[in-house]
């Protein structure tokens, strides 16, 4: 009789694991799945950007057609500048997106404290997905101890721009993009003088370049890669500070501001590729720099380097707090990998894709023409070498503070308020004893 | 007495959970306060950049907490009940990684918790390395709240970042109160344990007393027993003496005075002296009668009643029973007809020699082999005791002797691994001894 009642009991008791078992696969089949995005309105790059989210709309959509039961949410409007704390805030909710843009300043933060997802074995996993498809710049600035903890999404050069009517009206030909601080000095040296005679200078070589660009172009990592040491007694710095210290000496201690810029009475500038992509064609141009005719160079080669910019990248990264890290790594490929999605980020932003085939295509071809009466100096072809050769800038933890510190000392140096000699063994020896804590 | 340190202990464990639940909640509403602050006054991006770990958000802060509080106090709780071993240890073992879970989900800010465990496993002190796990337990507890994440990659936010939200004078204040609700929480610890050390202490001298008392009532009680014993003896030998008044005295008293009218008579009339003597011979004889009934009285009251291999057993079984000493039989054969007396000098060499054996050789194994042949019966009663290489026969064994002679046995004894007594008797004389005793 007992017997009979246990047995009676194991059966029921199998049955009623059964149905809860099923009703719970039911339930997760059918269930809405909802991911959530994290992002800013408009451009990383500082320029102005239309259509916001035409890009991400048309992402979520195809994810979406894709994937039936999944619902991709985010919250539109928050400004480029507020993104950082809104993050972080939405982090310390326990609330932050699934996917989300990663600033290049909180990327460091969020992948040292273990909130961001290490995607290594995502990586692994997934054949359909090849790091080498990204320039390796973009790709290594998503990397955290040789580990990847976000996808870059897209990238900005560093060009220089140059005022092609001031070098014709000089009767200067337009530098090669192989073209190096020598030929950059001499056409300072030639541009620079005094116009109209009032005996004050009013045309000038260069305006806001930068002993930092210069010291990329000389082919110097100013820090080793865990960020413990720096290297700013090397030879290569010496010779980027002499040869800042040179172009200043120019100037003859003038401050070229903007508006000598805008004007059209400086011969160089550095310039964002987003800012080129932005002025260069159609509806931006006569807004701005409608004095005269434009273009942009790669950077002028160093003593010891080639044409090296910084190449700065927006990764996207994923929480490590998410339920759903397969859906997510599939959203993370649709907003960064996709073929699809690079060419509309070729095409609609100012930015550049992160994948060489993209580069490469013959649309980009076309859209780096610009227009046929217009002699573009840069190909994609161009573009592409530069992103291959470009560096990706430090950005270890106190990274900023170390550059924000050498800033000051070197600019100093360079306009001799401290004397050159052992100054820069110094300014090493101050570094290192800073990243030391 | 007893009773009354025992809930005194269980309020101050009592109060030692209150007082850490207290602390558990005002930690985690502390912490989910400063998150909300932190994202209200928009500086939630400067707050991250300090910290080490994502932290959780202030629902699951409170959710964590409390839960694995509840769950600590009611594991306690059962562990204090259980019975069975395992299973408690088992409690314990989930008390602990409960504990863990706790301090864990409050950021590691307190480690008072850790004190909460180690007072449930001081509740239920039972020796045998308790101390040790205690040891090794809170070792590895504090191991773990004092930041030594790289053995257990656990990231936390330590409590000093989440005072960085605040200004000085606050930072100061509020680290003083932590540092309170710690100390407070030792103090009403160290209380308890010195609750329970001296509840132990009191049951030492408890003890102690009560063994005291023991041996005092041990020793009263011995003298008792030689006092009865003495007091027992007397009314024997009063009984005696009665006895011999009664019986030989009155027979005796009769006789005399009957061959006095018979020396009278005899020349006189000596058919009446015939008639006398007749008569004294008469009184004599039911002296003896008399007398063999008063001696029948000083036999062991079992022999009396039963047979006499049910008395021995009986008096084996007594003493086995009353000294814990393990006797065994080894009867080989016994005879039926025993007269009396031999009987009960092979009983009472039987009860001698089991005493001797418990008292002096401190056996606990005794074998008493009966046997016999040729008419002479033997019994050897071997033990495992100490022995006695040089054995000095006391009042017991040359009175055991003595009447073994009467009977015309002999007795042995020597040591081989314990100590053996060997007694032998002749068994056919057994009608003309009867005869000859008797008459």
């Amino acid at each position: 009789m007992i017997e009979k009642f246990r047995r009676l009991r194991l059966v029921w008791f199998v049955a009623i694991v059964l149905t809860v078992g099923l009703m719970v696969a039911d339930y997760r089949a059918n269930k809405v799945i909802e991911l959530r995005l994290g992002l800013f309105a408009g451009s990383n790059w500082n320029v102005p950007q239309g259509e916001t989210y035409i890009i991400i709309d048309e992402v979520i959509e195809r994810f979406e057609a894709e994937h039936p039961n999944v619902r991709v949410k985010y919250v539109s409007g928050i400004k480029r500048e507020d993104y950082s704390e809104w993050l972080a805030e939405q982090f310390l909710d326990d609330a932050e997106p699934d996917i989300f843009f990663v600033p290049a300043e909180d990327f460091n933060m969020y992948s040292s404290m273990g909130a961001l997802m290490d995607l290594t074995r995502f990586l692994l996993l997934d054949g359909t997905f090849d790091p080498t498809d990204y320039y390796p710049a973009a790709y290594r600035y998503g990397l955290f101890e040789d580990k990847p903890y976000a996808l870059p999404r897209e990238s900005v050069l560093t060009f220089m721009f140059v005022n092609k009517s001031l070098l014709a009206r000089e009767g200067i030909a337009m530098p090669s993009n192989d073209w190096t601080w020598t030929e950059f000095l001499d056409i300072c040296r030639r541009v620079t003088r005094d116009t109209d005679g009032d005996g004050q200078l009013d045309q000038f070589g260069c305006y806001d370049y930068s002993w930092k660009q210069a010291v990329i172009s000389n082919g110097l990592n100013l820090f080793r890669e865990d960020g413990k040491a720096s290297y700013f007694a090397s030879a290569r710095m010496e010779e980027t500070v002499k040869f800042m210290m040179e172009l200043r000496s120019i100037h003859r201690n003038y401050e070229v501001s903007p508006k000598d810029f805008d004007m059209g009475r400086v011969a160089f500038r550095p310039f964002s590729f987003a800012e080129y992509r932005t002025y260069k064609p159609y509806p931006w141009r006569i807004k701005k720099y409608t004095l005269f005719d434009w273009d942009c160079l790669k950077m002028p080669a160093g003593v010891s380097n080639g044409n090296t910019s910084t190449l700065d990248t927006l990764l996207v990264g994923m929480s490590a707090r998410t339920n759903e890290p397969e859906l997510a790594w599939s959203l993370l490929k649709a907003l960064c990998y996709d073929k699809t999605t690079q060419e509309m980020i070729l095409r609609k932003s100012q930015a550049l894709p992160t994948r060489r085939d993209v580069v490469l295509s013959t649309e980009a071809q076309e859209i780096f023409q610009w227009n046929s009466t217009d002699n573009a100096a840069m190909t994609s072809t161009d573009i592409s070498a530069a992103m291959d050769e470009a560096v990706m800038p430090p950005k270890f933890k106190g990274c900023a503070d170390a550059m924000l510190y050498a800033d000051s000392e070197i600019t100093k140096i360079i306009s001799g308020v401290i004397s050159f000699s052992n100054a820069l063994n110094r300014l090493q020896k101050e570094i290192n004893a800073r990243l030391q804590y | 007495m007893k009773r009354r340190d025992f809930t005194m202990i269980s309020a101050m464990l009592r109060l030692l959970y209150v007082y850490n639940a207290f602390v558990v909640m005002s930690l985690a509403i502390f912490m989910c306060i400063t998150q909300r602050k932190i994202i209200q006054s928009m500086t939630a991006r400067s707050f991250l950049e300090n910290i080490s770990a994502p932290p959780a958000s202030s629902t699951e802060i409170l959710l964590w907490s409390a839960t694995s509080f509840i769950v600590l106090s009611s594991l306690g709780k059962f562990y204090r009940r259980a019975e069975r071993k395992d299973i408690r240890n088992m409690l314990f073992a989930s008390e602990i990684i409960v504990c863990m879970i706790l301090m864990h989900s409050l950021n590691l800010v307190y480690d008072g918790v850790v004190l909460l465990v180690a007072a449930d496993l001081m509740y239920r002190y039972e020796g045998n390395y308790r101390e040790y796990i205690l040891l090794a337990a809170m070792l590895g507890l504090y191991f773990m709240a004092n930041y030594n994440l790289a053995i257990f990659q656990l990231k936390v936010i330590r409590f000093d970042e989440y005072l960085s939200y605040y200004n000085s004078s606050m930072q100061t204040c509020l680290a003083a109160v932590k540092n309170i609700f710690s100390s407070l929480n030792v103090v009403i610890f160290v209380f308890y344990m010195v609750m329970i050390v001296k509840n132990r202490h009191e049951e030492k001298e408890r003890i102690r007393l009560l063994n005291e008392q023991l041996a005092d009532a041990n020793e009263k009680l011995r003298l008792y027993a030689i006092e009865s014993e003495q007091m027992a003896e007397i009314r024997e030998r009063n009984r005696l003496a009665r006895e011999i008044h009664d019986t030989l005295g009155h027979a005796l008293t009769g006789i005399a005075a009957g061959l006095d009218a018979c020396t009278m008579l005899i020349d006189s009339a000596p058919e009446y002296a015939k008639q006398q003597l007749i008569r004294i011979r008469e009184t004599a004889r039911r002296g003896i009668v008399d007398v063999r009934r008063s001696i029948k009285k000083l036999r062991p009251d079992d022999l009396e009643k039963l047979s006499f291999k049910d008395a021995i057993m009986n008096m084996t079984t007594g003493f086995a029973a009353s000294s814990g000493v393990d006797v065994s039989f080894t009867i080989v054969g016994l005879p039926k007809e025993l007269r009396e007396d031999q009987q009960e000098v092979l009983y009472r060499v039987m009860q001698e020699s089991l005493t001797n054996a418990y008292r002096h050789g401190g056996a606990s194994r005794v074998n008493i082999s009966i046997g016999g042949g040729d008419g002479r019966l033997r019994i050897v009663i071997a033990d495992n005791g100490r022995g006695c290489d040089d054995v000095k026969p006391g009042f017991g064994l040359r009175h055991m002797r003595e009447r073994l002679e009467l009977l015309h046995g002999t007795l042995n004894y020597w040591s081989d691994e314990g100590f053996i007594v060997e007694v032998e008797i002749p068994l056919n004389r057994e009608v003309h001894d009867d005869k000859d005793t008797d008459s």
